[in-house]
This record gives C-alpha cells, structure tokens and sequence, in this order.
C-alpha cells in the first residue's frame, strides 16, 4: 500500500509542524546533528512523492476513450475491465493477469466511447461511432453482437443506462435530429419518447446525458448537458423540460449528479467545473462553481460512496476532490496526453476499490487511492 | 550296527548294559550305554524312555562325592536320550529339570559355587535346552506354576550366574540361551504358542524374576568388549524378550485390580509372587528406565555393529509391546534409535530406517499422546542444547546431533503441531536453527567481486537450480547443511504452515541478525509444505491446500521485496552509490511512514562495512533463491506472481557484484523452468509488458532510475523487434525522464539510450558494415580506373592516355558507368522499400525513436563529464546508423549536430576527439556532401594549423611528452583525419592541406606513436588518391630514377631524386613500398571488376 495513501504522511507532518519551533530553540532537547535529522524528516514528508498508478495497462494500440468495471463478483469470479478504443475495439482486461483477455470488434474500427454492462458481465453495451449501439453476448466465451441500435447521432455524445425493473432497461440517446434525445427501453428496442427544446431555445447538440432515479420505481429523470453551456433537467416520462440551467460558457463535456444529495457537478472546454443543485421544486439552481489551473474536463465521475469524484482533463491530469466541499485532493500525473475518461471500480471490498483513467497517450492507468476513507 | 526299529529288540539290546550301570557306576558303562543308544530307533526309544533314564538318574542320585567325569557322561547320556525322545509326563520333567539343576549346585555343606569343570557346566546347560526342548507343549507348562517357583528360580539363578560370571564364551552364550528357552521365548519354531492365558500366567510368574534378570543381563551387557559381541547380543535379546513380556501393555492391562488369593499350602509361594499391579509397574518401570539407559549408553556404542543391531530390535520390540508401560525409557530408547539412522553399518542404517518407517507407519506415536510428549520433551532439550552443541561440537559431532533432530522430528510427523504450538518450543527451536545457520561474512572477496563488462546474454551463465554456496559460522561439511535443511523442510512438511511462516517472518523483520537465517529457514519451510525434497517416513494426514500455500508465498515474496529488504547497500562504491543511497534513504523514509520513519531516520546512520556489505549480498542471493524456490513449488500458478517478482528478479540479474547477478540469473532459470518457458528470453518476452510496467513506473522517482534503467537493458538485450511498441512505450518515458534530470541521471540514462539504440540497430538497422564495404568497393572501383600502373609498353601508355581522358571526364562530373554502378549498388545496400527517395511518407516509429534519442544527444553533446560525452558519441554513431535509410531527416539533425560535433573534434580531451571522429566517419556515409564542405570550412584548417604549429614542439620534446595532454590531441587528431578523408571523400586541395600537415610527421624526430599515425594518414590517403600522394612523397624523397619509355618523352625529374637521407626518408620509403605493394595488388581485382561492366 502506498504511504501517501494513509493519513500517516500528513499526521505526522502535523506533528512535525507542532513541533519544529521547540525542538529548534531549545538546545536541550536536541543536539545541532539531530537538528538536521529533522529537518531532513521535514522535508522528506513535505516532499512526498507523488503517487504512482498501481499498474498501467498497456496494448490498445489506440487512444482510450470510455471504461468501465466489472469487480462487484465475489471470489472465483475474476475482476474485470473493459476499455473502448478509437480503433473501435473494446478490450477485455483481466485485472488479475492485468492482460486483455479478449478483444470485441464489432464497430467497423471506428472510435467506440462508450462501454457499460447490462446486469452481469456477461451482456455488454457498446456505443461507437459507427453510429451504432451494439448489445453483445460474451457468456461462455461468446463474442457476438446479438442486437443493435442504429443511432444516426454523428456527435460524441454517450448514451446512459438505467435499470428500471429486472430484465428491463432505459436507455437516453442523442438522436439523429441535432437537438433531439431519445428515450429507448431495452431490449425491445421500443421507443419511450423523444425529448426535445423548445422552438427556439438553441441550445445545439446533447453533448452529455445522465438518467436516473430517486428511488427504484419513481420516475425516471434524465439531465442533458448541452453544446451551448446549459444543464437541462428533463421528465422523462411527460417528455417535458422542468428546468434549464446555463452552467459554462462552453459545450459541456461531462456531467455526473448524486441523487441524493441531490447535487450535480459539469464540466466543459474552461477553465471552471460547475456544481450546481436540485431543489424541491425540481429548479436547477448553481451551488458553487471551481476554478481549474488548466481548461478542458473531458470526463467527470463521482464514486458511487459519493466521498470523492474523480475528472479527467486536458492537461494529461487526473484531479480528485472531496465531493462534499469539493477540496481538492490530489492531482494524479502519469499520462502524456489528454485523458478522456475517469471510471471507479465497483469492488465489493472498499478496500480493493480502483479508479482507472484512459487516454490519448494509449494508455490505461490504474490507481488505488483513498480506498481507506 | 544293528537297528532295533521295535521296543522288544531294543530293550534286548539296552537291558544288559542297563542293569551294568545300575551295578556299577562306571564312566565306561555310560559310554556303552550311549554306544546302544545309538542303535535304536527314536520310536523304539520312546517306549523306553523311563527304563533307560532310571539307572542314569540313580547313577545321579547316588549320595556321596562323584567323579565330575562320570556325572558330565551321564548328563551327557541323559541328553542324547531327550534328544530322541519327548517327556511326556510332568513328574518327569519336574524331576528331571531339578536333577539336572542340582548337578550345577554347590554341595550344601559350601557356601560357594562348586568349582565345577567347564565341561560339566557346559554339559548340563546343553542338557536342560534339550529337556525343554523335548518337553511337550502342555507338560511344559507344568513347569510354570506358582508351585514350582522356587525350582524355576534356582535355576534361573544358576544360569545367570553362568553368564556373568563364567570365563568362557560358550557358556555364556549356552546360559543365556537357555535362559531364552526357561523364559519361553526360544527363537526355534518347534514350541507351541502360548494362548493369552497361558502368557499372562508366565508373565505373573516371570514378574519375580525380572528383577534379578534385568540386572545381571545389563550387568552383561554393559561387561567388558572382550566378552564377545556374541554374548552381549543374546543378553540383548534375552532382555528386551523378558522385559516385553513381563511389561507388555497387552498383559497389564488385563491385571485384575487387587492381588489374587491363593490357596492356603501355597502362602509361602504366595508371597514370592508378585501382582503386577499400577504400582508394581510404575516402580519397576522406573528402575528399568535405569538400566535401560545404561543398556542403551553402551551398546549404542559397541564397536561390533551386530550389537547395535540388536539394540534396533530391542528399542523395536519395546516400542511394540511396551509403549505404554515403558513411556518414560523412550527418551533414552528412541534417541538410540534415531541415532542409530547415521551409523556407520548399512545394515544397521537400513534396518534402523525400516524400524522407524513402521513406527510411523502404525501410528504408535500418532496415536500416544505420551510418546508424543516423549518426543517433544526429547527435542526441546535439544533445541536448548542445540546451539552450544553446535558450537563446541566437530563437524562428525555436528551431524549426529542434527540428525537425531531430523529423526524426532520424522516420528513425530504429524504430531509435530503440539509441539510448534507450544510457544516455548517453537522459540527454541527456530532460535535454535536461527543460530546454527548464522552465515560466515566476513570474506571480502565476494563484496569485490564484480560483474566483469557489460552482461553477456543471459543463456550463457544460467544453470538451474544451483543454490550459491554459503559459508556458516559454525561448521563447513556440507553434510551439516544437508541435514539443517532436511529439518526445515519436515518441519514444513507436516507443520501448520501459517504458524510456521508467521513465526519466522517475526524473526526476519525482528532483526537484522536473524533476517538471512530466518529467510534461509522460510525458503526451506515452503519447499518442505510442498513436499519437494523432503525425506519423511509417513504421509502427512491433511493434503497441501495449494491456496494457502500461495498465500503464504505471497506475503513472504511481499516481505522480500519490500523496499527495506530489497535494495540494500551492496557496494561502498562512492561513484554511484551514494547519491543514489541517500536518495534512497529519503523516499524509503516516506514510505516507511508513522512512528518507524523517525526511528529510521533519527538514528544515526552506521557506517557501512564490508561485513554489512557481505551480510547484505549474501541476503539478496538468499531472497533471490527464495523466490527460485517458490516457483519451483507453484509452478505454472507461479505466473501470476511474475506480474510483481519479475522486475526485481530482472533489477538483480543486473546488479553489479557477481554474486547477486549470478543467483539472479539462476533464479530466472528457475522460474522459466517452473513457469513452463522454453528459455529466459522467451520468459522475457511473454512477461515484458509487466516488466515495461514496472520500469514505467520506476522511471518517475529519481532514485529507482538507475534500477529501472538496468532492467531496461537487461529486457532490450533479450527481446526481439516484435516488442517494439511496448519498448517504445517505455522509452519515450525514459526520454521524458532524461529531460528532467539532465545533470543528474544522465550518465545513467546514456547507458539505456545506447542499448536502446543497439538493439534497434540489431533489430531494424541495415547491416552497416557491410554497406561500408560495399561503398569502399564503389570508391575503389571507380579509383582504380586512375589507378593503372604505368608500365612500359606502348599499348599501355596508350591506356594511360584513355584513362587520362575518362579522369577528365570524371573531374567535370559525366560519370556514367559509375552512376550506373551505384544504381546496381542502391537496391543491393538497401533492401527497405522506403529509401530517401520517399521522404514525406512518415517514418518507422524506430526512425523516430532515433531522431527522439538524437535529439538528446545534441544537448549531452556538450556536457560537462568526459564520460558521459564518450557515451553520447557512441549513441550519436549508433542514431546516426540508424537514420541511414532516412536522409531527409538525418539531414537536419546532423544540421543541428554539426556545431557541438565540431567543438568536440576542435576542442576536447584526445578521446573524445578519436569517438568524434569515428561518429563523423559514419555521417559521412550518407551525408558525405553536406560534410565535406563543412569539414573543410569549420574544421580542416584549425587542425592542420594545430598540427603544423605543434610539430616542432613535439619533435624537440623528451619522453615525457608522451603523457602530456597535448600529445594525445596530436594523436588522436591523427589517428582520426587519414580515415576521414576517405570517407569523405574530401577534395583535392583539402588532402593537400592535410598531407601537407601530416609530412612533418613523418620525421623521425617525432615520437614513434605520432610517426605510426602519420603514416596511417597516408595509407588513407593512398586509397583515395594513390597519384598525387605518390606524388607528393616522391618531392620528398625518390630511391630510383624513371627512364621515359619514349624518347620523345621528357625525362622525368621530381625533386626529391637524389636528395640526401634525411629525417623523412625512413617514413616516405616506407610508404612508397605499401604503395606499390597496393598497386600490384590492387589493379588486378580492379581489372577483374571492371570486366563485366
């Protein structure tokens, strides 16, 4: 386990803080060779290295653009990892052996940037842009597409899943029409509703999309950030705007939102993340907004404890927060180019817990931080 | 003689001499009564058995003194007739038996032993075997009744008497013999088997005697060697025969609780008899406890090995009837038995094991709580003596003890779990094995032995499964070591092995002193838990659970690749060491973290000694067989742990002192061997994205660099171009972490990038030497065509003359059959489709790679240590390589090398000046154009003007300019410049300046080296332009004189005709000769060559 992962590090540097100024004064307490003992301790623990991914997964061949985990089995069942790359396959990693296990070509090597499994890690949902939604079987060692979606949608907007019943899905989509979302229900493919602005409200293309629900058997809700800046709450089933929030100035790149604390937090092209939240009246309504040293969030995503969140920015960083007052944590350095997706593992164990990151420098790092709290 | 087959003829035959001895008692008469007994028949003498023995016992009976001739022919007689025949009744062989008892007897009237002949003794011994021999089963048993107790013991006492005290061998042998057959116990197969009952009686009545017989027997026992090995052998016997059946469990257990009444006539005899009841035993089982260690002291050490033989049996046959009754004498017995294991006798080593393996086989001790406390007792006062054995104890000594240890520790097999979880015994014991296998550091030799060079490829020294040999403390035969390490592993084998790991991996991190033995003891431990290797004499009852023995291995490989215990100090070099150390120390600092981390620090740091040093080397090899062992044993599960023992492995095999590389090495043939790869590079190579993971990794601290770097050499030297995008990879991580850490790590990063570049030069790179060659042959093809020798004849000076015109040709730039030759050359030398002529395509990410990599050299180009520049030049050279089949990028780079490269050939130390040139000799190759004008604009004149300024210096100076600095820049300049111009293919006024530079040289006033090299510049010369340096030379000095072969022809007149010998002479004839011999040589294959074309 990496020290900097234990409060040890900054507890006993709060202690050295304490007592740096006796020890130093008082020539009793400690002789002038002990002095520079201590000092050296001092700054070995203000110079804590910074932290290292766990491992790095290497072999895409290709940018990585969407990951998702598979951990929430129990023992004999292996850990898993699956990663969408631009060379449109979705790599299979076996987090045990750290090697892929399989490789899914099934969007005609075009860039796949979305990648989610649909109960179990047997049944896969991918989204390329191939402008297909691809549904695979891979129970037995099986590798085939057993339905799809022809989205039309030519943006990069990813779709979101939301488990309603057992067997049955919800599925939000960027359809083919500029500024329309469409609703599917999975897997028969029906059509819920299709969601679309007000004549006039301009607001471009959905760019990001999060559906989700209070509680199991409520409504569905969805929130669509959209190319020009604003957040949009949508009833899913009136198919009705409830409110509009401009959050960013810029197209927003990510968003995620915690349902219960119901609060939400966006990213886009600048320099700032937006938290903003959700009253009783169902109105979007700006909490807070941060500033960044470096523009660009391609990826934002809370831990499903909702303690940290972690995004995914231009400047080849990964940062973490705090989610509740969004402090600021750690800034992850490791890849050489833009990091396109953060994504938490799903381990049972709070411990083993994962956050993986992918990006354009063709790599996927693997951290385990603040798995303790 | 007649046979008389019936009674009637025989008692014909036997009455006359009957009835005569009756008369008459003649040792004559016996004789002729033993002469007829010899004819008759064995059934025929049944029936007359009683007649015939009346008068020999009357002949006894007879009161008064008898002659002891006569009394040994009639017991003599009397024996032959039992012999022949079966007492049937048991007055008989009541009488009989008492008779014959008395003859031994001393008169009454004396209190002491009869002086009996020897004869006699011998005589009545063999008599009484015969008469219990003859007697049948039942009527036998008569004998044995509380009633005939007082007979049975006199005779028992006499007979023990004969063996302890008598002279003569034989009969003491006879005695104790005989005592076998008293006590029922004979080893022939005639008796009847006694029913429980019966037994049980005999063991009631034999309870008296026991006493009296132990003693006496272990008197003889322990009596002097020269008795014979004979007579202590059968008193063994006879002991542990009588000892197991008055002891046996089975018999005791089934001792009514209270003494038996017998009836009233018997009160006397009553009181002789003794209830062998829980006291009885307890008592007698103490004193025997006594005797048989004195038994065992003795006879374990007899010389004659058939006495310890016989001690096998007799702690056997204890162990089987008595394991119960004589629990507190197997301390004593079972030590002799495991003893006994090492003995010098095979057969006695074979039977002993045998003994133990049935031991084991039925449990006893599986199955006796008891014997199980025994054992531990035993071994707990080993382990306490264990150390002070082991120190003042010979090596001979060293093996017995441990190897009574081993044996404790095979009988109690499966047992062994009471005593590993009794805290106290699992202290002294691992304590003890700790101290024992305390290594020897104090040899210096293997701190300062060092990997020689660079490594070669790592095929060559690996032999598997070689453990390094270790020096202890306490002993060297090798023996010792074998035994400690049995021990371990049958400890492993049948012990809990989570206790066991746990228990020594608290004595590894408890301290320092205890880490190697301890790691040395957890190595065997796991090899022992999965049966590999270990010696044991029964199963282990619970099969290995192959989860927990990966568990166990993978926290103790955790343990061992801790940063603590893996990066040690291993070499006082100050070179490397020290930054990278103290370094080190502070990140170890940091990770430590907590309350350990001020300890760390806080205390003061020791130096570090050779010992430490030697301490810690040796620690790392025995890690690093740990991890070897730990693979054997998981074998193909083992490849799941490469994903974080690999990298370390890998770092080691690198490691600078021999001995680390070394087991290393062995331990990554271990591991390919374990995991099923056919070799390491194959290992290397399957495995390479953890290593590039780890390195990856590694390469972001500034203190693991060096490490990561040397596994990164090690895995380029072992993979092949299919990994290039892993390596390229990782590559671009060591560029980024080469440009952040110029000044310090460069030195180490240099050695990567050059093996970076070798390997890609091996993997991609045109095979560049021999395009040397092939564009050497062009060069000296299209020279030759000037180069044909002007000899006398007309057709040739008209030959001259069209070569003349074609080097005119040549000189205004139409060179057509040359161009052609290179078209033919071009697809030769090249065999890449992607040759200069596609430069926009984009190039080939190892192309790139170079470019990366050339791109640092530029900025190291001018770094301030000498080594590091020698390195960059040779990694210039190898970029440059190459980027050969890339002129559209090498152009611009060589642009921007040009000015540092130039500073080096101008202005640095000799050597370098030597590596620069070399680099520039390979530039030429491609970018000979862009070079030549450069060279001959930034560089040439400086250094003719260098050359031609310091050759009157050098020419006047003494010897000890030789080692001035000045000298070597004069050297190197050269050594390099002859090759240069060639390469370059340099222009004519440019050679001019430099042979012009060079001739002072020449003289011999100069120093010979710089002589040496002159004339190497002139050799180089020669190749490019033979004409005009022979020109040039002949100015100086011409031997001979040419006659023009036409009159019409001027006479030739060069200025050096004639001219006296001067210091240049020796040199420039010299050279003229070579140019000659290149001549006469060289036009022929020019001539062959030309042909064709």
């Amino acid at each position: 386990m990496h020290p900097w992962n234990s409060t040890v590090g900054s507890a006993s540097l709060k202690l050295m803080l304490k007592l740096l100024p006796r020890l130093f004064q008082r020539r009793i307490l400690i002789e002038d060779s002990m002095k520079s003992k201590v000092a050296s301790l001092f700054t070995a623990l203000m110079a804590l290295p910074p932290p290292d991914p766990q491992f790095v997964l290497r072999g895409t061949s290709a940018a990585v653009h969407t990951l998702y985990f598979s951990c929430g089995g129990s023992e004999p069942d292996i850990p898993l990892l699956y990663s969408g790359s631009e060379s449109g396959f979705i790599h299979v990693w076996n987090l045990r052996t750290h090697r892929v296990d399989t490789a899914l070509d099934g969007h005609g090597r075009k860039s796949v940037y979305c990648v989610e499994t649909m109960g179990g890690k047997d049944r896969l949902l991918s989204q390329g842009r191939d402008q297909r939604i691809c549904l695979w079987d891979l129970a037995e060692g099986r590798t085939s597409v057993t339905d799809s979606v022809f989205t039309e949608h030519v943006g990069f907007c990813r779709c979101s899943l939301l488990k309603v019943a057992q067997g049955r899905w919800l599925m939000a989509m960027a359809a083919r029409s500029l500024e329309e979302i469409q609703i599917l229900e999975l897997p028969s493919k029906t059509s819920v509703c299709t969601l679309k602005p007000e004549v006039g409200a301009k607001l471009g293309m959905p760019m990001c999309l999060k559906l989700w629900q209070l509680s199991c058997g409520s409504q569905p809700v969805l929130l669509a950030g959209y190319e020009d800046g604003s957040v949009v709450l949508w009833n899913v089933s009136m198919g009705k705007a409830l409110s509009q929030l401009v959050c960013h100035q810029e197209p927003v790149m990510s968003l995620d939102f915690d349902s219960e604390k119901a609060k939400g937090i966006s990213g886009s092209s600048e320099k700032v993340l937006s938290i903003w939240s959700l009253n009783e009246q169902q109105n979007l309504q700006v909490y807070k907004t941060h500033e960044l040293v470096n523009a660009g969030i391609s990826d934002i995503t809370i831990r499903p404890d909702k303690k940290i969140l972690a995004t995914a920015g231009w400047d080849h960083r990964i940062r973490i927060f705090g989610w509740k007052k969004l402090k600021p944590l750690a800034v992850l350095d490791y890849h050489t180019a833009t990091v396109h997706c953060v994504s938490f593992s799903d381990h049972s164990n709070p411990r083993e817990r994962l956050l993986a990151a992918g990006s354009k420098d063709q790599r996927i790092s693997v951290w385990s931080i603040y798995a303790q709290t | 003689m007649a046979v008389f087959d019936t009674p009637q003829a025989a008692f014909g035959a036997l009455r006359p001499v009957c009835v005569q001895l009756t008369r008459v008692q003649t040792v004559e008469n016996v004789r002729q009564l033993q002469a007829h007994l010899a004819g008759v028949s064995g059934a025929a003498l049944q029936e007359l058995q009683e007649y015939v023995l009346f008068p020999l016992r009357f002949a006894l009976r007879v009161p008064g003194p008898k002659q002891e001739r006569l009394v040994q022919s009639l017991v003599q007689c009397i024996s032959s007739v039992l012999a022949a025949t079966c007492v049937k009744k048991q007055e008989l062989l009541q009488e009989l038996f008492s008779e014959l008892c008395t003859c031994l007897a001393p008169p009454p009237s004396s209190g002491k032993a009869a002086p009996l002949s020897e004869e006699l003794k011998l005589a009545v011994i063999q008599a009484l075997h015969t008469l219990m021999h003859s007697a049948y089963g039942d009527v036998v048993l008569s004998l044995y009744q509380p009633s005939t107790l007082p007979l049975l013991g006199f005779a028992v006492s006499l007979l023990l008497t004969l063996a302890e005290q008598e002279k003569a061998k034989q009969i003491k042998i006879s005695a104790l013999e005989c005592l076998q057959v008293l006590v029922l116990q004979c080893d022939c197969q005639e008796h009847r088997q006694l029913d429980e009952d019966e037994s049980q009686q005999c063991g009631d009545l034999f309870a008296s005697f026991l006493p009296g017989i132990s003693i006496a027997l272990s008197r003889v026992i322990a009596g002097d060697v020269k008795q014979g090995h004979k007579t202590t052998v059968s008193a063994i016997r006879l002991f542990y025969l009588i000892v197991g059946l008055v002891m046996a469990d089975k018999q005791l257990a089934r001792i009514p609780k209270s003494k038996e009444k017998l009836p009233v006539e018997h009160s006397r005899i009553s009181e002789l008899m003794i209830h062998r009841g829980p006291d009885w035993t307890k008592s007698t089982a103490e004193k025997l406890s006594l005797l048989l260690h004195k038994v065992v002291e003795s006879s374990s050490v007899h010389p004659h090995w058939k006495v310890r033989l016989e001690l096998v049996e007799l702690v056997h046959h204890l162990l089987r009837n008595c394991s119960q009754s004589l629990v507190d004498s197997f301390s004593h017995l079972l030590k002799a038995l495991v003893g006994l294991v090492n003995d010098e006798n095979s057969e006695v080593r074979s039977r002993c094991n045998k003994v133990l393996q049935e031991i084991s086989e039925q449990r006893i001790v599986a199955q006796s709580r008891a014997l199980a406390d025994v054992l531990s007792e035993n071994l707990h006062s080993l382990a306490t003596a264990l150390p002070r054995l082991m120190n003042s104890q010979d090596d001979m000594g060293k093996v017995s003890t441990l190897s009574l240890l081993l044996g404790y520790l095979k009988l109690l097999g499966p047992k062994i779990n009471i005593v590993l979880n009794s805290m106290s015994h699992l202290q002294r014991l691992s304590k003890a094995l700790v101290q024992v296998l305390e290594l020897d550091v104090t040899d210096v030799k293997i701190v300062e032995a060092r990997r020689s060079g660079p490594p070669g490829p790592l095929q060559q020294g690996v032999q598997k499964g070689r453990c390094q040999k270790k020096y202890f403390r306490f002993f060297t035969e090798e023996k010792v070591f074998q035994l400690l390490q049995q021990v371990c592993r049958v400890l492993g084998y049948y012990g809990n092995l989570y206790l066991l790991v746990d228990h020594f991996m608290g004595l590894y991190s408890e301290s320092g002193l205890y880490r190697k033995q301890a790691a040395m003891i957890l190595n065997e431990l796991v090899t022992g838990a999965a049966g590999v290797g270990v010696d044991f004499l029964q199963e282990r009852e619970v099969p290995l659970n192959v989860d927990d023995l990966k568990g166990s291995i993978t926290s103790i490989l955790d343990e061992y690749m801790d940063q603590v215990n893996w990066y040690l100090v291993t070499s006082n070099d100050t070179e490397e060491g020290s930054p990278e150390q103290s370094v080190q120390h502070l990140g170890l600092t940091a990770r430590a973290g907590g309350t350990s981390s001020s300890v760390v620090l806080l205390s003061p740091e020791p130096p570090v000694t050779t010992r430490t040093i030697n301490s810690n080397i040796w620690q790392i090899c025995i890690q690093l067989e740990g991890v070897g062992c730990f693979a054997a044993v998981l074998g193909k599960e083992f490849r799941l742990l490469l994903l974080s023992a690999l990298y370390p492995v890998l770092e080691k095999a690198g490691d600078r002192t021999l001995l680390i590389s070394e087991t290393a090495l062995g331990t990554l043939a271990d591991i390919c061997e374990a995991c099923a790869y056919d070799s390491v590079q194959c290992l290397i190579n399957e495995n390479s994205d953890y290593l590039v993971n780890g390195i990856s990794l590694n390469l972001r601290h500034l203190a693991y660099q060096a490490r990561a770097s040397q596994v990164l050499d090690t895995m380029l030297r072992h993979s092949d171009a299919s990994l290039l995008p892993l390596v390229e990879d990782v590559i671009q991580d060591v560029l980024s972490a080469l440009d952040q850490s110029y000044n310090s790590q460069a030195s180490t990063f240099l050695r990567v990038l050059q093996s970076v570049m070798t390997a890609l030069v091996q993997w991609f790179g045109m095979p560049s030497a021999e395009e040397h060659q092939q564009t050497d042959k062009g060069h000296s093809r299209a020279l030759s065509q000037g180069q044909q020798e002007v000899t006398m004849t007309s057709q040739e000076v008209e030959r001259f003359f069209l070569d003349y015109v074609s080097q005119k040709q040549i000189a205004e730039g139409d060179l057509p059959d040359l161009e052609e030759e290179e078209a033919d050359d071009a697809p030769l030398a090249k065999p890449e489709p992607n040759t200069d002529t596609e430069g926009e395509a984009p190039m080939p990410s190892h192309a790139q790679l170079a470019r990366d990599v050339m791109e640092r050299c530029i900025h190291l180009l001018s770094d301030g240590s000498l080594r590091v520049r020698l390195k960059v030049l040779d990694v210039l050279e190898l970029c440059v390589t190459m980027l050969h089949p890339h002129g559209n990028h090498l152009l611009p780079m060589a642009h921007r090398v040009w000015p540092a490269l130039v500073t080096r050939l101008i202005n640095d130390d000799p050597l370098a000046v030597l590596r620069a040139f070399k680099v520039l000799c390979t530039l030429a190759q491609t970018c000979g154009d862009f070079l030549r004008q450069r060279f001959s604009k930034d560089v040439l004149p400086k250094l003719t003007s260098s050359l031609l300024s310091q050759a009157p210096v050098s020419a006047r100076a003494g010897p000890v300019y030789s080692h001035t600095l000045a000298f070597k820049l004069q050297l190197a300049v050269l050594q390099g410049l002859g090759s240069l111009c060639e390469r370059l293919d340099m222009g004519e006024s440019d050679l001019n300046k430099v042979a012009d530079a060079c001739l002072i040289y020449l003289s011999a006033k100069q120093p010979v080296k710089l002589q040496e090299a002159a004339q190497s510049v002139f050799l180089h010369l020669m190749h490019v332009d033979p004409d005009s340096t022979w020109l040039l030379l002949s100015e100086v000095c011409c031997p001979e004189g040419f006659e023009p072969p036409h009159a019409s022809l001027q006479p030739v007149k060069l200025s050096g005709m004639g001219r006296p010998r001067n210091e240049l002479t020796d040199n420039v004839l010299l050279l003229l000769q070579r140019l000659q011999q290149q001549e006469a040589t060289g036009p022929k294959t020019s001539t062959q060559e030309a042909s064709p074309s």
